[in-house]
């Protein structure tokens, strides 16, 4: 009975060979191979050409699995055992064939998937470090180019309060647009690589958003006439006052969208809309939106418009790098939330998104920051003093004679200036100072470093001086680094007159 | 003078074992990668300019990253080497200190040559960084594709076991 099982599931699947020392069959059952007797069985396949490394061994019975026997009649794929005896060997073939061609198939996918798997990975490494490489090298040249266009911009400002003669003032006020221009440009580009190199975080405090609404409202309401558009607000009045959240990122979303309303409308309105969808768990969830009488964004377009560098349509690059709706995305991204679009082509678009706001509790409230509603005229304000002493650490030319400029043109300073950075304890030891505007990269020692021997100096009246850095690092590292160094303030590269003279007001006694 | 040397190749999947033997063997390639299982052997001829015919059996060991896994049974009376990575696929030589390590503590005495393959797959320029990176002291950088340094390869280990 178990033979006819035997035959029946062993089959020709089982096949015993006897073998001399040199090799030669001497009895073979014949079952998957057919020899015939004296052949050689190292002719039939080179694997047996390791029958001698077999005999040289201390071992007296080998397993080899899954190999491949190549022959006249087609592959044998085979566990072969060899035991060797007194006269040679025993070879026991088993024909596991369809078994390892099974098996191929499963190894043949998993190996093709990992494979994959590899590949992807090595592209998405490839692929981030080229990211990297491209927001370091915008970091740098945003970085750079900071003092040539300070001082561009600045003596511009300075050139535009000399005496001019009419065409003289035209091409200074386009100088000064372009200018302007250029700041934001950079200020986006800069934004846009912080972005995307995970480098920003948002600094989150208590603010009064209602005088930031009102501000916005009041700049934009000037924007749009200048360009010859209407424009309506509506602000629920129950949107919170003071809210817990980073002020300049979202200034700087709605902003963005208000500009890019303005820039693709030629006629009709811009509508800024703020309200109330709901306050729960303290914390205020509001709509934002914009929305204009524009050309309208084609439906096949309006995933591509928050790519950096997007436009609409070829003639658009006249508007701008198209970098606004990608920051907008972007920040809005880090504060969980997304932009949102309807559009119809022809007769204009809506950008909407919600955000949760926090709303501190008034025990742990702190001072909202200071918003900047009109723009403030420093001469009239009353003073202390007659004259106050500054400090002016700066090493380059150009800059140090826009700062003269900007705060000589005040008359409320006396200005001292020290261009080597080693020079400056020498200096405030011995005269007294109301303020020390730092230049953070200046020669021998570094502005963080001045700040901070400032600051361990034993006496008061030398270790409270105020100081200002000016620098175009603007990284949120290293403005950590500044705060830490003792340096109350940080005006950045590029700025004009009312920047400068808004930090210094601020910090003079 | 004919003599018969067993010669295994060694390495990841993928890496192109299969393929630098063919395009020794038979001086040809195919795009399809077709997963080894088990071990395929071949055997070509050589002549060394010795006078020595030598014949070099080829073991293609199916690929694995866990070399310390494969059966003695397969490793008994090896004469050569060859250890192949794939220089297109760094997780294949990642490894490579400890890779090499298995091998010559498995295999002691018989040489062994490295050998970067797919070099058609990258930029020549890049070859030099990524074996500095790495680490790696590759005898050879070849194509099974292009058949670059292939023929070398085989020729400088069959040198090595004929003295």
């Amino acid at each position: 009975m178990l033979e006819a099982y035997k035959e029946e599931f062993l089959g020709n699947s089982i096949q015993f060979i006897l073998l001399d020392k040199e090799g030669l069959i001497r009895e073979s059952d014949n079952t998957c191979i057919s020899f015939s007797n004296g052949d050689s069985i190292k002719e039939y396949h080179p694997f047996f050409e390791s029958l001698e490394a077999v005999s040289l061994d201390e071992k007296e019975e080998f397993t080899f699995n899954c190999v491949h026997l190549e022959g006249d009649e087609g592959t044998l794929i085979a566990d072969l055992v060899l035991k060797k005896n007194e006269e040679g060997f025993l070879l026991i073939v088993y024909d596991l064939t369809q078994h390892y061609e099974e098996y191929q198939t499963v190894a043949q996918a998993r190996n093709e998937s990992i494979i994959q798997e590899q590949l992807i990975a090595l592209k998405n490494s490839e692929l981030e470090e080229r990211e990297r490489f491209k927001n370091q090298f915008i970091r740098n040249f945003s970085h750079e180019i900071r003092n040539p266009l300070t001082s561009i911009m600045s003596i511009t400002q300075v050139l535009a309060q000399t005496d001019l003669n009419e065409e003289q003032k035209r091409m200074v006020g386009f100088l000064t647009e372009s200018n302007a221009n250029l700041r934001l440009l950079l200020e986006d580009i800069l934004s846009i690589s912080m972005i995307a190199s995970g480098k920003l975080a948002l600094n989150e405090k208590d603010f009064n958003l209602q005088d930031l609404l009102e501000l916005i409202q009041f700049t934009y309401l000037t924007k749009a006439k200048e360009a010859g558009l209407s424009f309506q607000a509506s602000v629920d009045g129950k949107i919170p006052k003071i809210v817990s959240g980073d002020r300049l990122r979202i200034y700087q979303v709605l902003t963005n969208l208000l500009d890019n309303a303005i820039k693709y409308t030629e006629t009709g309105t811009i509508t800024f809309k703020g309200s109330l969808n709901q306050i729960r768990a303290n914390r205020a969830n509001i709509r934002f939106s914009v929305a204009d009488t524009g050309r309208g964004i084609p439906e096949d377009k309006r995933t591509a418009v928050f790519d950096s560098f997007s436009q609409i349509k070829e003639t658009d690059r006249q508007k701008g790098a198209g970098l606004g709706l990608s920051i907008v995305k972007g920040l809005l991204d880090l504060m969980d939330t997304e932009i949102r679009v309807n559009s119809t082509p022809d007769k204009g678009s809506e950008f909407y998104f919600d955000i949760n706001l926090k709303i501190p509790l008034p025990s742990s409230m702190n001072e909202p920051e200071a918003t900047e509603k009109i723009p403030v005229k420093f001469a009239k304000r009353g003073f202390k003093k007659d004259k106050y002493r500054i400090l002016l650490v700066e090493d380059d030319a150009l800059i140090q004679t826009v700062l003269f400029k900007f705060l000589s043109n005040t008359d409320k300073f006396y200005i001292e200036l020290v261009t080597d950075g080693a020079k400056v304890m020498e200096e405030v030891v011995n005269t007294p100072y109301d303020l020390i505007i730092l230049d953070i990269n200046i020669p021998n020692i570094t502005g963080d470093q001045i700040a901070r021997l400032i600051r361990d100096f034993p006496f008061k009246g030398i270790k409270d001086i105020p100081i200002i850095g000016v620098t175009g690092t603007l990284f949120e590292e290293d403005l950590k680094r500044f705060k830490k160094a003792g340096i109350n303030s940080i005006i950045p590269k590029p700025f004009n007159q009312e920047e400068l003279l808004k930090k210094v007001f601020k910090h003079i006694k | 003078m004919q003599k018969s040397k067993k010669v295994l190749l060694l390495g990841h999947f993928g890496v192109g074992k299969t393929s630098l033997i063919r395009r020794f063997v038979s001086d040809s390639f195919t795009d399809n990668y077709k997963v080894t299982i088990g071990v395929h052997i071949t055997k070509k001829v050589v002549d060394l300019p010795s006078g020595t015919k030598l014949s070099m059996i080829l073991w293609d060991l199916e690929g694995t990253d866990e070399l310390h896994l494969i059966r003695n049974a397969y490793l008994m009376g090896t004469h050569g080497v060859i250890f192949v990575f794939d220089v297109s696929r760094p997780a294949t030589f990642q490894h490579i200190d400890r890779d090499l390590d298995i091998i010559s503590k498995k295999i002691p005495k018989a040489p062994l040559l490295v050998v970067g393959n797919k070099l058609d797959l990258v930029d020549k320029g890049d070859i030099k960084g990524l074996l500095e990176e790495n680490a790696i002291q590759s005898d050879y950088l070849t194509s099974a594709k292009t058949g670059n340094a292939v023929e070398e390869t085989f020729m400088d280990l069959a040198k090595r076991l004929d003295l």
